[in-house]
């Protein structure tokens, strides 16, 4: 068994790896991404929306071949594999992560941003200190739905030959003739969305102060 | 501020475009002395194809393509890296110079040797079915009216096409994504049949201890060759070279021993 679990846990690292790597770069780019959509000026606010539908609108799948190849034709060179997952793992969960932050910052009522300015707030300390603790606490459930199915879709990188769990326990059932490798790197999802779950459950509790 | 965004779109295009001619000015092949100068020699694999190239039990990547490999990278002087792919992207990863070939049980084709430069072939390969032991098919008319199931863009898949007399006598054509769904659904009594190389299912049938039999008869007979990048004649003329150095001097069927019991690779001697 542990011929089995070792090489294993090494792909779920791998997995760990691309999942945290995305929530450190995803999260606050999609708050910019947000910001910018609600941006003055009309180039920027169309570029955001045509930047938001080409990633909603193509399979990851394809953006991770894209990322991972398109370079090489354009620069003749390209990205570490595991670099190039990341990257695209990135920018797909940026734009949804995008509109999540959009509909949470649009359900905040706009007399607080009045109220602010009033109390001789700056814009950007209204906004940090004001408005954003509640969109978290708006957020959070559509969060927690996106941050599991993140965790699901990091099996998508063995597209670009990253050896992550599920690529890892695909191959051992090709040697062992068995699915139990299947059913583990099943497991290890679960007990991933598990803790996700948890942490999620915290934060919602956490920041129920009103209720 | 449409002419700004215009202007944008120009700029990003034109660098694009230049940077794409710039790569292509070279055209001499340097091929050899790069993989020399690196000193590595990167082979693209999938390593789930057993006994080809795949994961033993300490996840070393081993197989007869392998062990073919290491002996010609140590005579070459260079270090051979294995390289797992994701299959169906196997000409993209060549193509863009992820890796210096794919050896892998790669079956030459016609369609594959408009992109891909080929060696000679190594091995000789036939397109095989296997059904349960318990069921009374004995031949490929047998199979009239069954279903069969296959891993889809494989070779399997190519020589089923070729076939369309026997294609057409099938109820039914089940594409999995690999060999080992295809061999699970027909344990589980899903498809009567499948479709695949003789070797992988020799190696299945001996290794798993599942009580399978390979029937009379197969649809056609391929051979496995190594793919190189179109431009890398000096590497693939190398490479060849080696391999027949080696047949010459009996390691081809030492390795071919080990790995299949018999010396079955076709490798002219020089």
């Amino acid at each position: 068994m542990t011929h089995l679990l070792i090489p294993m846990l090494e792909g779920t690292l791998v997995s760990v790896k691309i999942f945290f790597f995305t929530l450190l770069f995803a999260l606050p780019l999609g708050l910019l991404i947000a910001k910018a959509k609600q941006s003055r000026f009309w180039v920027v606010r169309k570029l955001i929306n045509t930047y938001i539908m080409i990633m909603r609108g193509t399979p990851l799948i394809l953006q991770l071949i894209f990322v991972y190849f398109a370079p090489y034709y354009i620069f003749s060179t390209s990205f570490d594999r595991l670099n190039a997952a990341i990257i695209a793992y990135v920018i797909n969960y940026g734009a949804y992560f995008a509109e999540i932050y959009r509909g949470g910052i649009q359900s905040i009522d706009k007399g607080q941003y009045e109220a602010g300015k009033v109390l001789g707030f700056t814009k950007a300390h209204t906004f940090f200190h004001v408005i954003f603790p509640q969109v978290i606490k708006e957020i959070i459930p559509a969060m927690g739905n996106e941050v599991i199915t993140l965790v699901k879709d990091t099996a998508l990188a063995q597209t670009i030959g990253v050896a992550e769990v599920f690529r890892v326990a695909k191959t051992a059932s090709a040697r062992e003739f068995s699915t139990t490798p299947l059913f583990i790197a099943g497991v290890f999802y679960f007990i991933m969305n598990a803790v996700v779950s948890k942490v999620f459950d915290r934060m919602e509790k956490k920041l129920s102060y009103y209720d | 501020m449409k002419k700004l965004l215009t202007i944008l779109v120009l700029a990003i295009f034109s660098v694009a475009t230049i940077a794409a001619s710039g790569a292509k000015e070279n055209q001499a092949d340097v091929s050899l002395e790069k993989v020399m100068n690196a000193g590595v020699f990167v082979l693209g694999l999938d390593d789930s194809f057993p006994p080809m190239g795949y994961r033993d039990k300490n996840n070393e990547i081993v197989g007869y393509d392998i062990d073919l490999a290491k002996e010609v990278t140590s005579r070459m002087g260079v270090e051979l890296v294995n390289q797992p792919i994701d299959w169906s992207s196997k000409e993209q990863e060549l193509a863009t110079s992820n890796i210096d070939c794919i050896w892998n049980g790669f079956t030459k084709t016609d369609e594959r040797a408009k992109v891909i430069l080929f060696s000679k072939p190594y091995l000789k390969n036939q397109q095989i079915l296997i059904v349960k032991n318990s069921s009374p098919f004995n031949s490929l008319e047998d199979l009239k009216g069954k279903s069969v199931g296959l891993q889809g863009g494989s070779s399997a898949s190519d020589a089923m096409d070729a076939s369309p007399e026997f294609k057409a006598s099938l109820k039914e054509i089940i594409e999995f994504s690999e060999n080992l769904t295809a061999l699970m659904d027909l344990e589980a009594g899903g498809v009567d049949a499948v479709l695949l190389d003789l070797f992988v299912a020799n190696d299945n049938i001996k290794r798993s201890g599942k009580d399978f039999r390979i029937i009379k008869g197969s649809l056609t007979e391929e051979e496995y060759a190594i793919g190189f990048r179109k431009n890398d004649v000096a590497l693939r003329d190398k490479v060849q070279s080696i391999l027949q150095d080696m047949a010459s001097d009996g390691t081809i069927a030492a390795i071919s021993t080990k790995w299949f019991d018999a010396d079955i690779s076709v490798v002219t001697e020089n």
